[in-house]
């Protein structure tokens, strides 16, 4: 453990181990009750009485509940192909717009990089009326295409951002070296710089797979049937209805459709982190 | 931009396959050599998206936003009539002032709580690695899903905070064998200054891993060099933190903090989830107010113009932003 | 054809409804069905046609079950997929916005209240089918709902209302002698269960049933209206402002402060969890005490009562909104679509929802208050009396697009909500009468 000068444990202790483990417990304690509530039978979920900390007699029922009475693995599914795809489909445009910017030069390359960076001025919450209607013009509503195609223009922007910044590192004398060995401009970058810039392919990827999973609002306006909901519409409108919210089940939903993203991000933490720092710094 | 024929050979050459490639083919793609059109051609697939599902949406946007359009009839061209009327709606003034105070606050929360704990985490002890990974969580997981066991944290009748909260209460009062009453707890999404405050939490909780990473990838780029410095001249953490740390991390905070500013303007997902914009109103942001004016009300003209009201906002600091990374490039 | 039905599993909800008469029934209206859309021949299974409906999901959970069933026997029948969607109440105009306006979703949607005439331009002309189903003999205040320019958007299907329910034990226990009946005596009685500790549950947030509730019956029991006979808004009045100061009193007095951001599913759960004695809410809290015990403390059921809205110096009123079977004129199955809400009112179809529903709902047709279920359980007796009392929102106005904007918007119910915060009344007024000129006098 790093000591810093003049620093005794119980400053250490104050300054430091207690307010991280405040953090810790601040930002983890809703995953802990995810959970907690997920395993709790309904007569101690709902007895206002009793410290609800703790489980006395954990129940696996609302997670059946949650499998077999609602098209949740259905949603999981949707969820991962409309990701996956639409990750795909961002890092193609994403690659290539940023190789373009960040290594070729041409009239109106600034004016490209300002408008897709401008994009941002124009988010999802201020286009989904309009768009939903783009949407129906093009017969795609209640389909997954709608959302491959919509999620790829908040993805696209900051993953060309992202790459133009990896891109910028790679020196061009290999590129150069290259061409003078026959290679067209297009062999160069799919050979050299594309397997160099590898890393930050990855970050944009993980990045846009995770920003993909949490969209919400254009799910929620251009899927309709429940067949072709993903995880976040389809639990927020499925399992809370009627009477009862079924806290328990809608819980085990949130566990479960929190998980999935948690294990694949768990993969990629140090590209997911230096992709988030490099966009930043770049 | 051509290859000199003293191209550095300290790189090792790994194109040594590629002059194997046909004279033929080279001259079939001889016009995507051209760095103009291959710069033209790679940007489409990045330039049809936007135009498509971002620029054309947001035109006829506008145009929506000039009509009168009811959900299942036809359109007709109003001019600004929408505008005027949200101007004399005191929900629509309640509602901007909402989206600017709930994005003030959580912001700068976020930037301070976040800055607090990328300081902890520039330590190196055992699992550091696993704690960084661990507490970008709640960015990572779905904001709604996360919300909903916030809903059900803050909930009216089984809240655990409030549990807690009368636990302590109770505690105080056997220990001080005194009688406060019956203590009830903050009515979390009930109170509409409660509510403001609930999700202004829930945002913040949620940004904080980002700005704590982001703030953190800066910090590490001081030089330690420059604290042990400030260590000889006797300097405390603060002034060590004040006049070494924030200046060098300041470009750094300029970037995630207008991204964020942004981001959290446009939010959706949290009120959506907690307060659908209750109590009366009082929680709604321009993105949820756009949403039950236009989807839950049928009034898409109205929808139209409220959420094109955030243009002009967003417009402003991103233009700010750009002008302050032209000047900091230029310096 | 006598086609091999399987046996349903479970038990019969409905009660007294016989399997044979049902199915034979139902088998008719098949054949003739299958007939006339598969062009004479046998119900074939050669093309399987979908129909997807779009409805709440009911307070009353076997009422949702016994809604899939009757579709699942019915697509049986018919050779349809029929697929019934049931979700939250409070969702239910976003979704019907989306799908009229993007051409595509479902092919039924069940609409509540007046909101048929939110989407008129998009859904079918009912006349011949209302004409088909009963006609003059609906309540006039149905057709109403769904009728725009004299053209019916939808079949009413059932209507329903609240009424307070109440913990008779608590009341005993504190002294109320005799249900209340006028909103002096309702506040009197609310003080002395406050005092107790289980105080009277209302929400004023922006949900659907409970909320708009109790706000419009208030504004008309103190004789107050949103706009006159000529459509003028006329909410700006001494009635009104009789009504604001009514429950600014009321509220501190009587309720549970909490009820600000209750949706309709909090007074239930708070009642059952004993943390309210009084409430105004359809039947469901009784009935989840009666059929689900387990969600709520021994004995609940039993202690359970209803009376009405208390009445104010111009009257006694309920909110009593119908629930409406749209046809979508997107639709590709408007056919199917037709026959499945002419199977829907059945008599024997319609009886085992109603009855099912136990005192829940109310039938679309005046017959249907004659029947023998409303007086098997007395809890549930008095919701059949709703309709009396009922008055469309948009009062004194037509029951049209614009009430049910204002609807939509909780205008009324934010009137209250904001006096109750601590807003004066006449700032309140002002506020609402602003904000209801936006929508009545929108050039």
């Amino acid at each position: 453990m790093e000591a810093r000068v003049g620093e005794t444990f119980r400053k250490r202790l104050i300054v430091f181990y207690i307010p991280l483990f405040l953090f810790l417990v601040a930002l983890l304690f809703p995953f802990y009750w995810m959970l907690i509530t997920s395993v709790k039978p309904d007569f101690e979920l709902y007895n206002a009485r009793n410290a609800p900390f703790f489980v006395w007699h954990p129940t696996l029922s609302h997670w059946v509940q949650l499998f077999q009475n609602t098209l949740f693995t259905r949603w999981a599914w949707n969820t991962l192909c409309i990701a996956t795809a639409s990750t795909a489909i961002s890092l193609f445009a994403g690659v290539l717009a940023g190789y373009a910017l960040s290594r070729l030069t041409f009239p109106g390359s600034t004016s490209f990089g300002i408008i897709i960076f401008i994009t941002y001025l124009v988010p999802p919450t201020l286009l989904f009326i309009p768009l939903a209607s783009v949407i129906a013009e093009l017969h795609l509503l209640d389909s997954p295409w709608a959302l491959i195609l919509t999620y790829p223009t908040f993805l696209v922007p900051f993953s060309a951002w992202l790459l133009m910044g990896y891109f910028k590192t790679i020196p061009r004398e290999l590129e150069e070296c290259a061409r003078i060995d026959g290679a067209t401009r297009l062999q160069a970058m799919t050979k050299i710089v594309l397997p160099l810039g590898m890393p930050g392919i990855l970050s944009a990827g993980i990045f846009s797979f995770t920003l993909s999973w949490n969209e919400f609002l254009y799910a929620l306006v251009f899927i309709s049937s429940p067949q072709q909901k993903t995880i976040p519409v389809g639990v927020v409108s499925e399992l809370m209805k009627g009477d009862v919210f079924y806290w328990g089940a809608l819980m085990a939903g949130a566990l479960f459709g929190s998980i999935p993203i948690a294990f694949v991000y768990s993969f990629f933490v140090e590209h997911y982190v230096s992709g988030m720092t490099g966009a930043v710094k770049g | 931009m051509k290859a000199s024929p003293q191209s550095a050979v300290t790189t090792p050459r790994s194109s040594g396959t590629l002059t194997s490639v046909e004279a033929p083919a080279r001259q079939r793609s001889s016009w995507l050599e051209n760095e103009a059109v291959l710069g033209y051609v790679l940007m489409t697939p990045a330039l049809l998206l936007i135009v498509v599902f971002i620029a054309y949406p947001f035109s006829l946007g506008v145009w929506l936003s000039l009509t009168d359009k009811l959900v299942s009839r036809p359109a007709h061209f109003i001019g600004l009539r929408n505008f005027t009327h949200l101007f004399e709606s005191q929900i629509f003034w309640g509602t901007v002032w909402n989206t600017i105070f709930f994005t003030f606050s959580a912001t700068v929360l976020k930037a301070v709580l976040g800055m607090w704990l990328a300081v902890l985490l520039n330590r190196k002890i055992h699992f550091m690695r696993f704690i960084r990974a661990t507490i970008l969580l709640p960015f990572i997981v779905p904001t709604v899903l996360s919300g909903l066991a916030w809903v059900w944290m803050f909930d009216a009748t089984f809240s655990v905070f409030n549990w807690g909260l009368r636990w302590l209460w109770q505690t105080t009062e056997w220990l001080l064998n005194a009688d406060f009453g019956y203590f009830r707890g903050p009515r979390w999404l009930g109170d509409p200054a409660w509510a403001m405050f609930s999700i202004i939490m829930v945002n913040t909780w949620r940004g904080i891993p980002f700005f704590a990473i982001s703030f953190l990838a800066g910090l590490q780029t001081v030089p330690t060099e420059l604290y042990d410095a400030g260590d000889i001249d006797g300097a405390t953490g603060w002034q060590k933190f004040w006049h070494i740390t924030v200046p060098l991390i300041k470009p750094i905070a300029v970037v995630v903090i207008v991204f964020s500013f942004v981001v959290t303007f446009a939010d959706f997902q949290v009120v959506y989830v907690l307060t659908r914009g209750g109590p009366h109103n009082s929680t709604h942001l321009l993105a949820t107010f756009a949403y039950q004016l236009g989807m839950a009300s049928g009034n898409l003209g109205e929808g139209a113009a409220v959420a094109l009201f955030m243009f002009p906002f967003l417009a402003l600091v991103i233009l700010w932003q750009l002008l302050y990374l032209r000047k900091e490039d230029s310096q | 054809m006598p086609q091999r039905v399987p046996q349903q599993a479970g038990g019969n909800p409905a009660g007294g409804l016989t399997r044979r008469a049902f199915l034979s029934t139902s088998m008719a209206l098949a054949a003739a069905a299958g007939a006339e859309f598969v062009g004479g021949k046998a119900p074939a299974l050669a093309q399987t046609r979908t129909l997807h409906v779009l409805e709440w999901s009911s307070f009353v959970p076997a009422a949702d079950v016994i809604r899939d069933q009757q579709a699942a026997e019915f697509g049986k029948q018919a050779g349809v997929k029929v697929t019934i969607e049931h979700i939250n109440a409070n969702d239910l105009l976003a979704r019907a916005t989306a799908a009229i306006e993007g051409r595509k979703g479902p092919d039924i949607l069940q609409l509540q209240n007046n909101s048929p005439h939110l989407y008129a331009g998009g859904l079918e002309d009912h006349n011949q089918l209302i004409a088909e189903l009963g006609g003059d003999k609906f309540y006039p205040f149905i057709i109403d709902a769904v009728t725009v320019d004299g053209i019916a958007r939808g079949v009413p299907y059932f209507f329903g209302g609240g009424a307070n329910t109440y913990r008779k034990d608590i009341f005993q226990k504190v002294g109320i002698d005799k249900l209340p009946d006028t909103w002096e005596e309702h506040l009197a009685a609310g003080k002395k269960l406050k005092k107790f500790g289980m105080p009277i549950g209302q929400t004023l947030g922006h949900t659907f049933g409970d909320a708009p509730g109790f706000a419009y019956p208030v504004l008309w029991s103190f004789g107050g209206m949103e706009v006159d006979e000529k459509g003028k808004v006329a909410i700006n009045s001494k009635e009104t402002r009789a009504a604001v100061d009514f429950v600014k009193e009321f509220w501190f007095a009587a309720c549970d402060e909490g009820g600000l951001a209750w949706d309709d599913t909090s007074n239930n759960r708070a009642f059952l969890a004993e943390a309210i004695a009084c409430t105004l809410n359809g039947a469901s809290i009784y009935f989840v005490a009666r059929y689900t015990p387990e969600k709520t403390v021994p004995g609940m059921a039993d202690k359970i009562g209803h009376f009405l809205m208390p009445r104010g110096p111009a009257g006694r009123f309920h909110t009593v909104g119908p629930s409406t079977n749209c046809i979508t004129t997107y639709s590709e199955n408007k056919d199917v679509a037709k026959h499945y809400i002419r199977y829907c009112h059945q008599k024997e179809v319609y009886e085992q929802f109603l009855v099912t529903n136990k005192g829940y709902v109310n039938g679309p047709l005046p017959e249907w208050q004659e029947h023998p279920m409303w007086e098997a359980d007395p809890v549930v007796t008095i919701f059949r009396e709703l309709p009396k009392y009922g008055r469309n929102t948009g009062y004194a106005g037509p029951y049209d697009r614009k009430s049910a904007e204002v609807r939509a918007k909780y205008i009324i119910v934010d009137l209250f909500a904001k006096a109750v915060q601590g807003e004066s009344p006449q700032s309140a007024i002002a506020w609402a009468e602003q904000e209801l000129k936006n929508v009545y006098e929108r050039a």
